[in-house]
């Protein structure tokens, strides 16, 4: 176990170093520099070249760029009255951390549900209901879910707010279009399992032994469903920070993402990295968390990982 | 022997696949006796598998169900039981050993824990107790250090080391019967020999009854002492172990005798029984066993044979025992009695 | 020993003539493979629905823009927000032209009818929704393309050869993988202009990598099965090995994947397009025209529910096609 993890550890650090180094060459091979503003005279902007180590050789801006990001160093926006980045991404961030921790539990504890529920009533109405649900949820944009719920509840019948973030209601229809999608895709997984599940011979040997219906359903058969659905927490939360850009910038949510679109937009460069950084740092560390939680909870690979 | 402690009357299974009614079972009746053993035998889709499970209420409805038929066990028939009933006697007066040990047990749960789950709801112990009684259990079924085995999961278990602890699972609550689906089918052949060694222990220790499905007549002639064969959903012969191996009657069981591979014979060839069995969702009006059979006259084709009683413990469904068929003499092939 | 049956005579105790192989038929007919697949396909309503739908998509996507005169850029000022109208559907009220009771059409003096409405620009929906619908159509294309010519050969070589090749070839995709194919495609953005050109290189450094994946197991599970050992031995190459006999027995599992594939990509693509990084105006996509709409969504909602139901269906269509093959071709249900 041991060395598994440290192996994947090693990874993490190559696959961050590789987008880092992505986001530092996309950087430099933009077209012109920050500074090509015409009203600058040249030896104005070698100045400022100067100032911000921008005639250096690349290697050496490479290495200090590493320095400084590893010191927290981001730089300062543009857009912003040259804030620190960090500190920027500190303010917006647990906004978004919030949107897409509620989204996700609630999808994947509702998906679940659903899941075990299809699978239990195998073939008949409900099955069916649930399942053309579901399929509707994982095929529906978030952003257009997202117009849906807006135009009827937000508008027609004004149950909600249209946008915003303050107080428990303004979190409804912009979790619930962050949500479906999640509950969508892990209720078509988990039905999947529990059906192929509750085909297996221990589960006749669980009925054998005398157990009730609910004890081989949720002793035996859900335990061993949910095992697989781990898995499917890595895409899921790249989906939920893909979801996160459009569902921040329709509700303007002060997220992380709606700035992340903001700053494309206004070629706000520090601040595109930082945030490139920070996403990519957070699915790898997803990824890293649902590989080893994987081992802890299936027996079989928790023994298994130690010969590795 | 003292006296019935299963009985089994006209019993029908049909399965309702894809607007097909598949009879799986057409009528099948036996008895089995404390303390003894009584092997089912047959090819695959002859209705064994069925009929055990039917025993245990595990007839998964819908696709299946009982149609007709009588399972007698202590003075009650179990067909009108409620689930609640079947919860009651599964596992406690009934138990189950099954084909594949490697898939028979929950991947994620602690052996000793599968054992402890039947003692806890059946016999209301508390945890430590059923503890205890499971680590005894391991140790009866032969599994070393059960002390510490209690505590590992099934992938850290051999495929013979598995089947142990399903027999330890079907022995807890000391049932009545035990019915073994196919005990070693899935296992290596040293294994096997084990296995049915540790049953026959265990069936001399606590008397229960077992009833043993296989289509492997090596394991039947070391184990049973009554033996029932089934084809196309019916019982065509039973009797004792002697008479169905030294004095079969009907010509598929000769088959079956014949398709034994024998240490002893000229011939170097295995012997196998031509064709394939009926196709229960249409099954055939005469004999079921007709089309493959070698002496087929023409009134097998369209009529059921009746029992004829040969002893007070063999009854063979067979038109050769009728007085106006020909006489025929079983092939000289048969395994043990031609020796 | 006496039968109930009375009717039972003596000749029936005649030998029975069955002829031998009456025994040894196989009492069911044998379909092949796909034809077994195809039929199941087709009994799936779902599917066959979605199949229908995506003909008649494709079909008004390719022919959609000249059932009337309008360009997909033609801008009229006059002719702004106006709802849609078809006058052989008028007493529809969503077709009717008229919004909160006032005929639109007529109080701007339009006398053309506008099926989807139109834009701010007073630039036609109908012909501008179908515009966008090609290329997400074309974005599936290439998504395919990728899938199959990058994913396939991809998975095919790193199975096949094993060892090192496989080995480095892992790694790689472990970090591809590794990256959100979201970030991947912001920093191309950044260096390129946004555009389908941008998108089309993202979806093929990204999108194939499922495919790879899966491609790359069906071969370690059929390498070492007797028939290809067997092609070996008579000397087949490489090359020949791998694409007569591993790929074409992998077939079900590469066509169900594209078929799951390609709704990501179309997703992918709107996405972009909706948050003003793919495809930008005046050339129209469904995501760009859907966040065109959004912005008068409260009062002219039209703009946005066709392109939004256009972009659904196909994703739809997509997603239930790929299910009914991958339950026509699942080995485990077949009966």
């Amino acid at each position: 176990m041991g060395r598994y993890v440290l192996k994947r550890i090693g990874f993490m650090i190559v696959t961050f170093f590789v987008v880092v180094t992505l986001t530092f060459i996309a950087m430099k091979m933009l077209p012109g520099t920050p500074f090509l503003n015409p009203k600058l005279d040249p030896t104005q902007r070698q100045a400022l070249m100067h100032e911000y180590g921008l005639d250096q050789p690349l290697a050496i801006q490479y290495v200090k760029y590493i320095w400084e990001l590893l010191q927290g160093n981001m730089g300062t926006s543009f857009q912003y009255g040259n804030e620190e980045v960090t500190t920027l991404l500190f303010q917006k961030f647990p906004v978004s951390m919030n949107l897409g921790f509620e989204a996700i539990i609630i999808g994947a504890i509702l998906g679940t549900l659903l899941g075990i529920f299809a699978g239990l009533h195998r073939g008949k109405f409900l099955d069916w209901g649930s399942m053309i649900f579901s399929m509707l949820g994982i095929s529906i944009p978030s952003f257009i879910f997202a117009g849906i719920l807006q135009y009827f509840l937000g508008v027609a019948i004004p149950l909600f707010p249209v946008a915003g973030w303050e107080g428990a209601s303004s979190h409804v229809l912009p979790v619930a279009s962050l949500a479906v999608g999640v509950l969508a895709e892990v209720a078509i997984f988990m039905r999947t399992e529990m059906v192929e599940v509750l085909n297996q011979d221990y589960i006749v040997t669980a009925k054998a032994k005398g157990l009730s219906k609910n004890a081989v359903v949720f002793k035996h058969a859900v335990r061993n469903a949910l095992i697989p659905v781990v898995t499917i927490l890595g895409p899921l939360t790249a989906a939920i920070i893909t979801g996160s850009l459009v569902i921040e910038d329709i509700f303007g949510i002060p997220g992380i993402g709606d700035q992340y679109v903001k700053s494309i937009v206004t070629n706000d460069y520090p601040m595109i990295m930082g945030t490139t950084e920070l996403y990519a740092a957070l699915f790898i560390l997803t990824i890293f968390i649902v590989d080893l939680l994987y081992g802890v909870i299936d027996p079989r690979i928790r023994v298994s990982g130690g010969h590795n | 022997m003292m006296g019935k402690l299963l009985e089994v009357k006209n019993l029908q299974v049909q399965f309702d696949i894809f607007g097909a009614h598949v009879q799986a079972v057409r009528g099948v009746t036996f008895e089995l006796n404390k303390g003894e053993t009584l092997a089912i035998v047959g090819e695959s889709g002859s209705g064994k598998s069925v009929t055990s499970k039917a025993l245990m209420g595990l007839i998964p409805n819908p696709p299946g169900k009982i149609k007709e038929g009588q399972i007698v066990f202590e003075g009650k028939d179990l067909v009108a039981n409620t689930e609640k009933d079947w919860m009651k006697l599964r596992g406690k007066d009934i138990s189950m050993i099954f084909q594949d040990p490697m898939t028979a047990l929950n991947p994620t749960m602690k052996v000793g824990k599968q054992i402890m789950e039947g003692l806890i709801l059946h016999q209301h112990m508390s945890k430590s107790q059923a503890r205890e009684r499971a680590i005894d259990l391991l140790r009866r079924v032969g599994i070393p250090n059960p002390e510490k085995r209690v505590e590992e999961y099934p992938h850290q278990f051999s495929g013979g080391m598995r089947q142990r602890v399903v027999i330890a699972i079907a022995l807890a609550c000391n049932p009545k019967v035990l019915i073994a689906d196919e005990p070693t089918t899935a296992l290596d052949v040293t294994i096997q020999a084990q296995i049915l060694d540790l049953m026959r222990d265990i069936q001399k220790d606590t008397g229960t009854a077992i009833i043993l499905i296989t289509h492997d007549l090596g394991v039947v002639a070391n184990m049973a002492q009554r033996v029932a064969v089934m084809y196309g959903g019916k019982i065509v012969e039973t009797g004792t172990l002697d008479e169905i191996f030294y004095n079969p009657k009907h010509p598929y069981t000769w088959g079956l005798l014949s398709s034994m591979p024998k240490l002893h014979a000229k011939t170097d060839k295995l012997q196998a029984i031509p064709g394939t069995p009926p196709d229960l969702s249409n099954p055939p009006k005469g004999c079921p066993f007709a089309p493959r059979c070698p002496y087929a006259m023409k009134v097998c084709v369209d009529q059921m044979p009746a029992y004829t009683h040969l002893s007070e413990t063999q009854k063979a469904a067979c038109w050769l025992q009728d007085e106006r068929a020909p006489k025929v003499e079983p092939p000289k092939t048969i395994g043990v009695g031609g020796e | 020993m006496t039968s109930a049956n009375e009717k039972i005579t003596n000749e029936m105790f005649q030998p029975a003539d069955l002829a031998q192989s009456e025994s040894e038929k196989i009492s069911e007919n044998v379909v092949s493979v796909w034809r077994d697949a195809m039929r199941r396909f087709f009994q799936n309503k779902g599917a066959l629905a979605s199949l229908v739908i995506l003909t008649l998509i494709i079909l008004l996507a390719i022919f959609g823009p000249y059932f009337n005169h309008y360009g997909a850029n033609t801008q009229d000022l006059n002719k702004s927000n106006l709802p849609p109208k078809i006058s052989a559907l008028s007493f529809l009220p969503f077709f009717s032209g008229e919004q909160a009771g006032v005929d639109i059409y007529q109080q701007h003096n339009v006398h053309e009818d506008h099926w989807f409405g139109t834009d701010q620009l007073g630039r036609d929906l109908w012909t501008r929704t179908w515009d966008g619908t090609r290329v997400s159509l074309l974005i599936a294309l290439i998504a395919t393309l990728a899938d199959v010519f990058i994913g396939v050969t991809y998975g095919g070589i790193s199975g096949y050869f094993g060892g090192a090749v496989d080995n480095i070839l892992q790694r790689i995709i472990e970090i591809i993988s590794g990256i959100p194919s979201l970030i991947l495609t912001i920093l191309l953005i950044l260096i390129m202009k946004p555009g389908i050109t941008t998108i089309t290189i993202s979806i093929l450094l990204t999108n194939w990598v499922p495919m790879s994946r899966i491609v790359r197991g069906e071969v370690l599970k059929f390498k070492n099965q007797e028939f290809i050992l067997a092609s070996t031995t008579l000397g087949a190459s490489h090359k020949r090995v791998l694409f007569k006999h591993l790929i074409p027995n992998s077939m079900g599992m590469i066509i169900v994947n594209t078929m799951f594939s390609i709704p990501t990509a179309i997703f992918f693509e709107a996405f972009l397009s909706f948050i003003g990084l793919g495809i930008r105006d005046p050339q129209a996509s469904l995501g760009s025209l859907i966040n065109s709409g959004y912005e008068v969504l409260q009062l002219q909602p039209y703009q946005t529910l066709y392109p939004g139901l256009v972009l659904c269906l196909l994703l739809i269509s997509f997603n239930l096609i790929g299910n009914g093959l991958r339950d026509a071709l699942d080995p485990k249900l077949r009966r």
